[in-house]
């Protein structure tokens, strides 16, 4: 990725462009995922059809990590923009997926059944989890925006009150 | 993604329950049995790991502009 500079380090148009043009490259990268996917779905379908379903859950898993952040500021002063932080809250998200999946497979086992349940918890979360966003600011003085991701909010509180319920049905607590 | 002001109610407890309960009786697991698998050195782990975990739930969802 090129790097624009043109001499002064507080310059806002070369910050804007490089930032710009890492979002472009992050989506850019998402694509490819999403292709790389599709194909390894692909691959499972023809090795056993049997795990298809399963493996499906789980490929769809990937694809749901996707958050999509392009803020465009120009020619514009006192702008303050403050977004959720996507990338804290997916890790945060795989955290908690691993600490479901860690507990049934101690109980349960690392057998079939054991991965049939997870995925079947995880399938819950599966419908919204792709989220895109654009702000475009142009030609504009003081402003202030301010944007929460609320899906992302929920999903996590969802997921760690199934891990509290799973536990406490396992009598750990 | 939204604006919305509101902060977005729990889900409730019982829906969660039902959940989980219908994937493992799904599948044929009986809770009960299941139970005996834990040791008590991997429940007192496990129950660290939830504690860290909740949080760091609490301080994402507590960081958020609930205007």
């Amino acid at each position: 990725m090129s790097s624009y500079n043109c001499g002064n380090p507080d310059c806002r148009k070369c910050k804007q462009r490089n930032n710009q043009e890492s979002a472009e490259d992050m989506r850019y990268r998402n694509e490819e995922n999403v292709q790389d996917t599709s194909e390894n779905n692909d691959a499972v379908t023809r090795e056993s059809l049997d795990a298809t379903v399963g493996q499906g859950a789980d490929q769809i898993s990937i694809l749901d990590q996707e958050s999509d952040e392009l803020i465009w500021i120009k020619d514009s002063c006192n702008v303050v923009v403050q977004t959720t932080d996507t990338q804290a809250a997916v890790s945060l998200q795989v955290g908690l997926q691993l600490a479901i999946a860690l507990v049934i497979s101690i109980t349960i086992g690392d057998s079939d059944r054991g991965q049939t349940i997870t995925q079947e918890l995880f399938q819950q979360f599966n419908s919204e989890q792709t989220n895109r966003q654009r702000i475009y600011i142009d030609n504009s003085k003081d402003v202030n925006i301010t944007t929460t991701d609320i899906d992302l909010a929920v999903n996590i509180e969802a997921m760690l009150q199934i891990l509290l319920a799973l536990v406490v049905k396992l009598d750990v607590l | 993604m939204s604006n919305l002001p509101e902060k977005p109610e729990k889900i409730s407890n019982k829906v969660v329950d039902l959940l989980v309960n219908n994937a493992f009786r799904k599948n044929g697991v009986d809770i009960e049995s299941v139970k005996g698998n834990l040791l008590d050195e991997q429940k007192q782990e496990i129950k660290e790991l939830l504690e860290e975990l909740t949080q760091q739930v609490e301080a994402f969802v507590k960081q958020k502009p609930n205007k």
